[in-house]
């Protein structure tokens, strides 16, 4: 079977590991003087050229490498785009608004190619170790990068909560992956599936599952596990918040389903009454919360923390269409939760002059364009049809309904309406004619790249909701390729 | 051409929207493009009941192209008699909402009119759809524009105003909506198709047991009744129409919640609509009376108009409710005769908003001599409003009420007729209130006395038609009617005849 | 043969399109000529139509119907179809031929008055209507007619909409009108529901064919139907916007509130009377309503100083004479009494009007006073006019009011009493009516103003008076004879009751009724001669010897009063606070309003629950993942199961 090379599994980390280095290898033999933006297009470019080896991966038969802690398939290779895609948004996004007389920007954008390399490992690793080492990669250079504005409070502050927190999540993880090897005596994600019937101690392996479960679900910022996200998004930088709110949590998500899917399907009757309920706690959590937020940002935070309920809502059908639906929400929403960041991040800047939804009030006015785009990806994010965020809403409730969980998909669906409380607040905050006495902002000159990256983002969220004929077909192959899913037959106990 | 027809409907105000969008934004030229569209859009219209096979049921003009595999969603749009004069009258308020916009928006014309375009489409969109996720797509699309134009120009910028009524709106009919998208979904996965003629056939067939088919036709009961609004269900009506832009506000309420509780709730879900038919005979009677006593004693005209709204929208629920035949028909003409008075009246009231800057009727008094014009159109609105014979709103009160009386309850029919009585009651002492007697301080002293503050050609453009068609309507409703009956028929033919036993034992005396 | 019906009501229609939507723009000459020349050809075919029909009887009842349908909708077919009989042939040559008089007269009357063409663009719209009304052949197209002069009247009312008075008269007339319109709306309902059919032919073909039918539904559709009769013909318990009509100029008053529209009601029993015979419940609350209104009316007319109110109490109760005699089944009485009334009371108001012209404006009789020598023409035509309604014989109200109350008399003891009725409110009539004229014409001026001098009218305006005093003079003798005469015989075939009563009356008692009535109508004169013949305190001392009865007329019983506070103002409060405050913006904005607040205190707790301490965040995700850890672990497997297998673990 294995006739692929072992590196080409891994060429797109490998691409992007090597941009990273040369990145900072470049940033130390320039001069101190000049400007780094170069730099920017060189990470750029190398995610361009990983996103491209991922797609070629797909010429491959679906396979493991490296004693099999590697798996390439469907679903790895839909991942990969979908995280390259993402970091190659927030790289142009960066490159426009990252202040010249910032420090670092070369590590800045080495971090971001590093962290990328880890949420890239982290969907096509099938060994659980190599899975922790990847989310530890991830991870810590995002820890770095939430507290990049090193002069400001909220940014340290930043930083270290989510370092401190993370840490602990991780911990969790590791000694759920402990338990998982006490009890079945593997790492190996499809081996741990096939020893589970004949595991001596199944309290550890439910014991385990769960700490992992806590471990993962920090990632995602479900509740109860979401205390940091709104303090980490208010302080970190934008443009990272709009990488970090959407790529590791894709990759979590990928995680996730990965986990539940190739190592305990047999266990599907336990774990999905847990998702039920965490579904539902923060999508409720998320709404209601954002509903009182004055900050674009937290508000934002909040509203991620509910979007992480509506995806774990998918996971409520079961099979394949479940792992369809995540699959693809965690496109729609990373798509348009890049774009609006990027909006936000444009109209308020890096140094973040105009935190607070009052301050977007008149931006129709100010900046048509800009406005309009933030309203367009607003709508997507209420679920309004013809955008990706209605679409993916759709998908993941339609799959809960067919599961037999329409309470969860009520219960989704009227938060759903809450939600659009904020966010229309939000929109017609941003329609409303500007205030008599409101101060002059200047005009609004987003550069090309930024300009480009917030295109890129609105013109996926369309045709996410228009023609999502094609990235559906994907999300389809990607779920095909757990055969443990495709034989789990969709849970019964709601009916 | 019969095929794709519909499709161009749909299109050309699209079109139009990105053109607006596109072109800049300098001096009337926004407007000017969205005068074009929609005209064409009519055009378009028209060609609908001119090639309408009226003697045919079923839908016409269909197109029916696979939108997605799984979920099974496809784009099929078509036009039956009941939706067929909608989509007309959508076309024909397209042109006047842009005319009376005309002066009002001064500012970012762009934006309003590519949104004002966008609403078109998504409300055609709604009449024509046949693919109940399509229809679905269409009605919430329908919101937004609604409420971002509400926001943007709002009467009262100064909050709380057109951006606390946009919230209002929005989230009262987007929060109904949600039970509906899970009915929807659950309908879905029961037949894995979302195509309305089919799922009809598989409610009919009885393959869904009753017990959460009757959740379903709540759902969507509440989804549309909201958007009606049927009592108690319009608490976001009187905000609205306060705030909103006249072209807008009047569309906003009754046709497509109207067209969806006809086609949807009683199409699909005729036995639950059965059921729920007392309650709703009840609620339209005494949203009739109530909409017709609270807009007595307004102060405001604009909530004035809330209310009669209110009260008119109400007499097409009595109508559809009675399942008779005849009902129907009243209703679905009274949902064409609402459109046409009721934007006249909104353009009145707009034009007078626009003169003299407040909608408080006490301000007013002995206008009629400084604006002749205006006057005689407003009386003759009115007297269509109040469902004078000869004129368009008598004929569709008729049919409700008669029908109401001989096939469904002569108790709600017998108390729905008072509201014909306070009908004229509010509107006529809106008429004294604003255009009769002395001159009130106001009007005395109006700026410059050279200055004329009739209506200008633009408005008689917009209202002679509207007056006209008003007089038509009245005098030869068998133009529409034909091809409503045509449409309404299966709505009717669920019905366990009452009707034929309220006309007694008695043998029929010759018809004429 | 073809009668061109449709053209009768369309002429006028096309009057009131041109001068309405033109008129403004249009000379003055130009305006006269089409607002006179649509009634003129109107009245043209009615009169050839009533040739022909006269020498072919037999051709009557004659049915027009317009081709295109009207409404038809799930089994209802109303079509436009007029229908030409004996009884619509009457009403159609008083309509017309009355209403073209008025609208010569009016060329005079309001040559002065701004808005001439909106006037006799209002003129003429009434006129279709109200010939739409009397050429129905079925029930909803009457109620068009109905209806529709029910506007032209709140048109015509408020003619002077600048004027408050005349606003709220217009508007008081609609609505009480519409009130009543309620009554018909349902009858209609009624109609439809029991027999499927609303023409007037087949209503009829369908009742006679079935005998059996009695009281029960026909009482109640007959009820219904009086009620809308009693608001537009201004009766108990509607009358009261009638008199407050008199806001319109004086010509309307005499075309619509006295000579046709108040008609109107008496013209539908007269048409729906195969429902009236079959209950004589209904037909009994007719009379005594009639009778009823006719006596209060005549009480309130006696102590009225505005010389138009007077005249509009008269009407009131001439037409409480209509309906007693609809009440006793003398339909064609009735319809003789409405043609010779139209005659008279028209006469009386163009007349007064010509007074009123003459004292540039004066309606108070108080301040009138010797105009015999100024305006000798209007004296001599009111006076006409004055001792017709007084019923002096051979003058036309003799005839009709006689043939009335000898039918009454007819009725048994109840007929009785009914008759007594119409003779004391005969006797009133005499008085009041002389009582204007005396004061009107005779004595010497009491009027203060001496900067204008009375006038007489110009011809344009005399003319119809002199033509309406002749027409009020011999109008009777065509109802001359046994059975009306020959008016009787040209409506016998529409107008026989079902169970028609043998005139059981003996010669000798007609003649002693016929004395009476007479008696009643000198005595009448005598008092107000006693009173008003020359200057004396006759009057001021009996109004002040009976203080109660003359408040009590002086103020119109307070029925106005009675009706605002018991109905109107009630209404109103209810609506603007129960309704308004405590459903409107308590229960049903309220919920709302609620609702929101607690979703918005939930979001403000779960925001002040966001410390931004470390601590206790790392606090909730230990007891997040505990809480995870437990429910997997209990759900999986009973807690003895677990705590085996942790045993289990530890060695």
């Amino acid at each position: 079977m294995n006739t692929v090379p072992d590196l080409y599994r891994i060429l797109p980390e490998v691409i992007l590991t090597l941009t990273g280095v040369l990145v900072m290898l470049l940033d130390a033999g320039m001069p101190k003087t000049t400007a780094r933006r170069p730099l920017g297009w060189v990470a750029a470019f190398g995610t361009l050229a990983a996103l491209w080896a991922s797609l070629w991966q797909l010429g491959f038969p679906a396979g493991t490498a490296f004693y099999a802690t590697v798996q390439t398939d469907a679903f790895s290779v839909f991942f990969h785009v979908l995280i390259c895609g993402i970091v190659l948004v927030a790289l142009l996004l960066s490159l426009d608004t990252l202040p010249a007389d910032n420090h670092h920007p070369g590590e800045y954008y080495a971090l971001i190619t590093f962290g990328a390399v880890g949420m890239c490992l982290m969907t096509s690793a099938v060994e659980l170790l190599l899975v922790f080492i990847a989310l530890e990669i991830s991870s810590i250079a995002t820890y770095i990068l939430a507290g990049y504005r090193k002069n400001t409070g909220k940014g340290v502050e930043a930083a270290i909560k989510y370092f401190l927190l993370g840490s602990f999540a991780t911990g969790f993880l590791l000694y759920g992956v402990a338990m998982i090897f006490g009890a079945t005596g593997t790492t190996q994600i499809t081996e741990i599936a096939a020893k589970l019937p004949t595991s001596p101690s199944p309290a550890f392996v439910f014991a385990g599952l769960a700490l992992m479960l806590v471990g993962i679900l920090f990632k995602v910022s479900a509740a109860p596990f979401h205390v940091w996200t709104p303090d980490v998004y208010e302080g970190a930088p934008t443009p990272v918040v709009a990488l970090m709110s959407t790529a590791p949590k894709a990759a979590a998500f990928a995680l996730l389903i990965r986990i539940l899917y190739g190592a305990f399907p047999t266990l599907h009757a336990t774990w999905t009454p847990i998702l039920w309920g965490i579904a539902v706690l923060s999508m409720t959590v998320g709404n209601l919360a954002a509903l009182r937020q004055d900050n674009v940002k937290r508000m934002l935070a909040y509203s991620s923390i509910a979007h992480a309920g509506y995806l774990l809502a998918a996971f409520a059908g079961g099979g394949v269409a479940s792992i369809t639906a995540a699959a693809f929400y965690t496109a729609a929403y990373a798509a348009m939760n890049v774009g609006i960041f990027a909006v936000v991040t444009v109209v308020s800047g890096y140094d973040e002059r105009l935190p607070l939804i009052q301050d977007f009030r008149g931006l129709l006015y100010r900046a048509p364009a800009v406005g309009g785009l933030l309203l367009f990806f607003l709508i997507s994010l209420v679920g309004i049809p013809f955008t990706g965020g209605f679409f993916a809403k759709f998908l993941s409730f339609s799959t809960a309904v067919d599961g037999g969980a329409v309470w969860l998909a009520i219960i989704g669906l009227l938060n759903s309406g809450v939600a659009a409380g904020y966010y229309l607040r939000f929109a017609v905050t941003v329609a409303q004619a500007p205030a008599a006495n409101a101060p002059r902002h200047p005009a609004l000159h987003p550069g090309a790249a930024v300009s480009v990256a917030i295109v890129l983002a609105a013109a996926a969220t369309l045709v996410l909701g228009l023609a999502p004929g094609r990235v559906l077909g994907a999300a389809g192959d990607a779920a095909r390729s757990f055969p443990a899913a495709i034989t789990s037959s969709p849970i019964t106990w709601a009916k | 051409m019969d095929t794709q027809i519909i499709t161009l409907i749909l299109l050309a105000p699209l079109g139009g929207a990105l053109l607006v969008a596109l072109l800049p934004d300098r001096g009337k030229l926004p407007a000017w493009v969205a005068l074009a569209t929609t005209l064409l859009t009519l055009l378009f219209a028209l060609h609908l009941p001119a090639h309408f096979n009226y003697s045919a049921t079923g839908f016409q003009f269909q197109s029916d192209i696979p939108w997605l595999a799984t979920p099974n969603i496809h784009y099929h749009v078509g036009v039956d008699g009941l939706s067929l004069w909608l989509v007309v009258l959508t076309g024909l308020l397209g042109p006047v909402g842009v005319l009376a916009s005309w002066n009002v928006i001064r500012e970012r014309r762009k934006t309003f009119y590519t949104l004002f375009l966008v609403q078109q489409t998504a409300m055609l969109g709604v009449f024509v759809s046949l693919d109940l996720m399509l229809y679905y797509g269409f009605w919430e699309l329908s919101l937004i524009p609604m409420a971002i134009l509400i926001a943007m120009y709002g009467r009262t910028q100064s909050d709380p105003g057109g951006p606390k009524a946009a919230l209002r709106f929005f989230l009262f009919t987007f929060i109904p909506s949600a039970p509906l998208l899970v009915a929807l979904l659950w309908l879905y996965a029961q037949t894995r198709t979302f195509d309305f003629v089919t799922l009809q056939s598989a409610i009919a067939s009885g393959r869904i047991p009753a017990g959460p088919l009757c959740w379903l036709s709540v759902a969507f009961l509440i989804a549309f009744a909201v958007k009606v609004p049927v009592f108690p269900l319009h608490g976001w009506l009187t905000d609205v129409f306060s705030e909103a832009p006249v072209a807008l506000a009047m569309v906003v309420a009754g046709k497509l919640g109207l067209y969806s509780l006809i086609r949807f709730h009683v199409g699909l879900f005729p036995v639950q609509a059965h059921q729920a038919a007392p309650w709703l005979l009840a609620l339209a009677t005494i949203g009739i009376l109530y909409g017709a006593l609270l807009a007595l004693v307004q102060k405001d005209f604009w909530k004035l108009l809330a209310y009669a709204t209110l009260s008119h929208l109400s007499f097409c629920v009595l109508g559809i409710y009675g399942f008779t035949l005849a009902g129907l028909d009243g209703s679905v003409y009274q949902i064409l005769n609402h459109g046409v008075s009721a934007g006249a009246i909104f353009v009145l009231l707009g034009a007078l908003y626009e003169r003299f800057g407040t909608s408080q009727i006490s301000v007013y008094g002995g206008l009629a001599k400084k604006t002749p014009a205006l006057a005689t159109l407003f009386v003759i609105t009115t007297l269509s409003l109040i469902g004078l014979p000869i004129l368009n709103g008598f004929v569709g009160e008729f049919l409700i009420l008669s029908s109401t009386f001989t096939g469904a309850s002569r108790f709600w029919a017998i108390s729905a007729t008072v509201g014909v009585i306070l009908g004229a009651a509010y509107m006529l002492l809106l008429v004294q209130r604003i255009f009769q007697g002395p001159p009130s301080d106001m009007v005395a002293q109006l700026g410059n006395p050279d200055r004329d503050y009739d209506l200008e050609p633009r408005e008689h453009l917009i209202l002679w038609p509207l007056a006209a068609l008003m007089l038509i309507m009245g005098v030869a409703p068998g133009l529409w009617i034909k091809g409503i009956e045509s449409g309404v028929l299966p709505a009717s033919q669920t019905i366990s005849a009452p009707a034929k036993i309220a006309v007694s034992s008695i043998p029929q005396g010759g018809q004429q | 043969m073809t009668l061109y019906l449709w053209l009768i009501p369309l002429l006028p229609l096309a009057g009131f399109l041109i001068n309405g939507l033109l008129g403004s723009r249009l000379t003055k000459a130009l305006v006269t000529t089409i607002a006179l020349l649509a009634p003129l050809a109107a009245l043209g075919v009615v009169v050839r139509a009533a040739l022909l029909v006269w020498s072919s009887p037999a051709s009557l009842p004659y049915v027009e119907t317009c081709p295109l349908g009207w409404i038809h909708a799930g089994g209802l077919n109303i079509d436009f179809a007029f229908a030409l009989d004996q009884l619509t042939l009457v009403m159609l040559l008083v309509i017309t031929g009355v209403g073209f008089l008025i609208h010569i007269y009016s060329v005079g009357y309001m040559s002065l008055e701004e808005g001439y063409a909106r006037y006799f663009a209002y003129l003429n719209l009434f006129l279709f209507f109200m010939t739409i009304l009397v050429l129905a052949e079925n029930a909803l197209l009457m109620f068009v007619g109905w209806e529709g002069v029910g506007l032209a009247s709140y048109l015509l009312i408020g003619f002077y909409f600048s004027r408050t008075s005349a606003a709220n008269a217009g508007l008081k007339a609609f609505i009480v009108n519409r009130i009543g319109d309620f009554g018909f709306l349902i009858a209609i309902f009624l109609l439809l529901a029991n027999f499927g059919s609303l023409s007037f032919s087949a209503l009829a073909a369908n009742i006679a064919a079935h005998p059996e039918l009695q009281g029960g539904v026909i009482t109640a559709i007959a009820l219904c139907l009086l009620f809308g009769a009693t608001g537009k013909s201004a009766q108990i318990p509607l009358y009261i916007w009638l008199p407050d009509a008199m806001e319109g100029p004086t010509p309307v008053s005499a075309l619509i509130h006295a000579a046709t529209m108040v008609t109107a009601g008496v013209y539908m029993i007269a048409r729906t009377h195969f429902l009236y015979d079959r209950s004589p419940l209904a037909l009994t609350v007719v009379a005594v309503i009639g009778a009823a209104t006719a006596l209060f009316a005549a009480t309130i007319g006696l102590v009225q100083t505005d010389i138009k109110r007077v005249l509009a109490y008269s009407t009131v109760s001439q037409l409480g004479y209509m309906f007693l005699g609809c009440g006793v089944a003398a339909y064609s009485a009735a319809i003789f009494h409405l043609v010779t009334h139209a005659f008279f009371k028209a006469l009386l108001f163009l007349a007064a009007g010509s007074v009123i012209h003459g004292l540039s404006g004066e309606q108070d009789l108080r301040k009138m006073g010797g105009l015999r020598k100024k305006l000798p023409i209007t004296f001599w035509t009111m006076t006409a006019g004055v001792f017709a309604i007084a019923g002096f014989p051979g003058l036309s109200g003799f005839f009709s009011k006689d043939a009335i109350l000898t039918a009454a008399f007819q009725q048994g003891s109840m007929g009785k009493a009914l008759w007594f009725v119409g003779v004391v409110t005969a006797l009133l009539t005499s008085f009041y009516m002389f009582r204007l004229w005396y004061l009107a014409f005779f004595g010497e001026s009491r009027s203060d103003d001496h900067t204008h001098h009375p006038h007489e009218s110009p011809w344009s305006m005399l003319g119809p008076l002199v033509l309406l005093a002749i027409l009020s003079v011999v109008g009777g003798w065509m109802g001359f004879g046994e059975g009306l005469g020959r008016f009787g015989a040209f409506l016998r075939p529409v107008l026989t009751p079902a169970n028609a009563p043998e005139s059981s009356i003996s010669t000798s008692l007609e003649i002693a009724l016929l004395a009476i009535a007479v008696a009643v109508a000198l005595t009448g004169w005598f008092i107000a001669h006693l009173f008003y013949g020359s200057r004396n305190n006759r009057a001021a001392n009996l109004a002040a010897a009976l203080p109660g009865p003359y408040k009590l007329m002086v103020g119109k019983y307070w029925i106005d009063e009675l009706y605002n506070n018991t109905i109107i103002k009630p209404i109103f409060l209810f609506s603007r606070y129960i309704l308004g405050w405590v459903v409107e913006e308590g229960i049903i904005r309220g919920s709302a309003w609620l609702l929101a607040g607690i979703v918005t205190l939930l979001g403000e707790l779960l925001r002040r629950w966001q410390s931004g301490n470390l601590r206790s965040y790392a606090g909730w995700l230990a007891a997040g993942a505990a809480l995870l850890l437990f429910a997997i672990l209990s759900a999986s497997l009973g807690a003895s199961a677990f705590t085996l297998h942790l045993n289990w673990a530890g060695h």
